[in-house]
């Protein structure tokens, strides 16, 4: 669906020297499902996204959008891809409805379209309101009916939540479950790593504009059956599961066993009269993998 | 093309700002029309009795006495030929001294040619041309400061039918209001004309509709040339300022650096307006030396030269600002 090959930009720096803000990045994102598009503010991924959608033009590497090359053949696959790119960007002065229809119009769309888009995003009632009136709430619901009014294929959403409240953001991220199961393919640009985790069943990781990692969201986190176990008396708890064989390491007071069976560790410190305070599993979750693959990066760089 | 045009015509008559610039090119030729009209107004039977009472006081003022007295002895002081009779010199000098009625009655007749050539009609011109450079400017210099052109982009990435879309409509609103107040403007002044009883239509009106055509082609350049410059400059002050210091400067720099008057940028444009212009050019005296006396000799600047110079002009700057914006990444 999205393929980049040794994608590369470069912006003149302040001192007359290029910035590379994407450098060399193989992108590949599979027909259909959400794809999760992280990194830290500034790593890439807006201008990544603004080259995939001609908004700026590559230094060096090439695009693919429906095996199709862009921006050379982007006039032919651009009806089939819906985005919000950064902020929403429509004539203050305007009603939200005037903004969709000069939209709408550019494209040939049929005006139902509008009417329909506006529904999708519960905009009704206020649609023939100026939009520079809107809240920020607003003007991201009224960007993403924009991206409906293409009917696309590709949804390419760049921090769609940003500025939502939270029913808003529950909203917006039901909007896109429900995109990506109905067959849309959605690129989900985000910093925010539960919003990832939630809403994408794969995922591409960047930093200081480099590919760091990509895959399955549960592939790239890896599996773990660690378990979180606190008593009133570790050290003794300690001993007691060491002696059963299940190795623990003690933190503060807090233990740590790996066992796939917790209910070995429950009747281990029971039979030993250790009552447990609590006993919780250890998911792996991606703010964790991020931040240890960010760090390194950083770290290398 | 055409669908694109048409969105494009739609946003620029949704924009406020747009609709009060072209509000204000029907007002300002408006105000100026009225006051022609009540300059060149015939004098009542008010302005006719007044003015008799005043020559009547000047006239029997000793101020008048003294200055008919002083010319008869000293003709030659007031630029009298020195040849003159007696009763030659007597007539001159009352005619001269003397106040008559019509010094007193302030309004010239209406007069389209010297309107058209010299008065109102320059004025009109130049004010809707003006209005429409800044109607272009505003509309591009929005799009760009919300932003709204990434959106444009997203929806048709072939930004070469964005810019001509964009240029065609703004090129032909201000072609056809241009159009309109033109020939408007001078229809009315036209049936004051006839009104009053001064001389009006025919070959004059069309010489003047005439004018207000060509002039109609330049507004819509003009309108093109803001568009093209801020799509270019991505800001409304910048072009704004690099405009308006080429209209007020321009000449006199060109001037400076010796450039003749026929490159100079509003003469060229007059030479549209007007269906040719008149200039001076300074050439060396004839049998001097090189780099000796010089003398001016007139010129005349075509339509045609007029309309190439600006054809080059504006076709240069289109080219660029279609270019760059095809080129350079959008925000």
């Amino acid at each position: 669906m999205i393929e980049t090959t040794g994608l590369r930009k470069e912006f003149r720096g302040r001192k007359g020297g290029p910035r590379v803000a994407v450098q060399n990045l193989d992108l590949a994102v599979p027909a259909g499902g959400v794809h999760g598009f992280l990194g830290p503010n500034g790593s890439g991924k807006t201008t990544t996204i603004r080259m995939l959608l001609g908004l700026a033009r590559p230094t060096n590497g090439t695009m693919r959008l429906f095996g199709q090359p862009v921006p050379e053949h982007l006039p032919e696959v651009i009806g089939r891809v819906g985005a919000v790119v950064e902020s929403p960007k429509f004539s203050p002065s305007f009603s939200g409805r005037l903004n969709l229809e000069l939209l709408s119009d550019a494209i040939g769309a049929p005006r139902s379209r509008v009417d329909a888009a506006i529904e999708t995003v519960n905009l009704t009632g206020r649609e023939d309101d100026r939009y520079k009136g809107y809240s920020l709430g607003m003007k991201q619901r009224l960007a993403i009916a924009a991206t409906l009014l293409k009917d696309p294929d590709l949804l390419i959403l760049d921090e769609p939540t940003n500025g939502l409240d939270p029913a808003g953001i529950r909203e917006i991220r039901e909007t896109i479950r429900a995109l990506g199961d109905s067959g849309v393919t959605v690129l989900l640009s985000s910093h925010i790593l539960a919003e990832v985790q939630q809403v994408c069943t794969s995922a591409t990781i960047i930093g200081n504009g480099r590919l760091l990692a990509s895959g399955e969201v549960q592939d790239l986190l890896g599996s773990s059956n660690a378990h979180r176990v606190v008593t009133p008396d570790p050290a003794r708890a300690a001993e007691v599961l060491t002696r059963a064989g299940l190795s623990p390491s003690l933190d503060a007071g807090v233990l740590r066993v790996e066992t796939d069976d917790a209910s070995s560790v429950t009747r281990t410190l029971a039979e030993a009269g250790i009552w447990l305070s609590e006993l919780t599993p250890l998911r792996p979750d991606l703010e964790t993998f991020f931040l240890q693959l960010t760090d390194a990066d950083k770290l290398g760089a | 093309m055409l669908r694109l045009t048409k969105v494009e015509l739609r946003r620029l008559l949704h924009r406020r700002a747009v609709l009060v610039l072209l509000a204000a090119c029907v007002v300002i030729p408006t105000l100026i029309g009225i006051g022609v009209a009540y300059d060149t107004r015939p004098p009542s039977d008010e302005d006719r009795a007044a003015a008799q009472a005043q020559l009547d006081r000047d006239r029997t003022s000793g101020d008048t006495a003294d200055s008919l007295r002083n010319c008869v002895r000293h003709p030659d002081d007031w630029g009298l030929p020195v040849n003159l009779t007696d009763q030659q010199v007597q007539q001159q000098c009352e005619e001269m001294t003397q106040p008559q009625l019509d010094w007193y009655l302030w309004t010239q007749p209406l007069d389209l040619e010297q309107q058209r050539e010299e008065g109102s009609g320059i004025f009109v011109v130049l004010a809707v041309a003006m209005l429409m450079l800044v109607v272009g400017t505003t509309f591009a210099g929005h799009d760009w400061s919300s932003g709204s052109v990434s959106n444009q982009v997203l929806f048709e990435p072939r930004r070469g039918r964005i810019w001509a879309a964009k240029a065609v409509a703004l090129a032909g609103v201000a072609g056809v209001v241009a159009a309109v107040v033109h020939s408007g403007y001078w229809l009315v002044l036209d049936a004051l004309a006839g009104h009053r009883g001064e001389r009006h239509g025919g070959a004059l009106l069309m010489d003047c509709l005439q004018l207000g055509w060509r002039a109609s082609v330049i507004t819509a350049l003009a309108a093109v040339m803001g568009f093209a410059l801020t799509m270019f400059f991505r800001s409304t002050v910048a072009t704004l300022g690099i405009v308006f210091g080429v209209a007020l400067a321009g000449g006199m720099v060109l001037a400076i650096i010796g450039v003749t008057d026929a490159w100079n940028p509003a003469l060229n444009l007059w030479a549209i307006v007007s269906n040719g212009v008149n200039y001076h050019a300074e050439v060396a005296c004839p049998g001097a030396n090189p780099g000796g006396e010089q003398c001016f000799e007139e010129r005349t600047l075509t339509l045609a030269r007029g309309a190439a110079y600006a054809g080059v002009v504006v076709l240069a700057v289109g080219i660029t600002s279609l270019l760059s914006f095809r080129r350079r990444d959008v925000a």
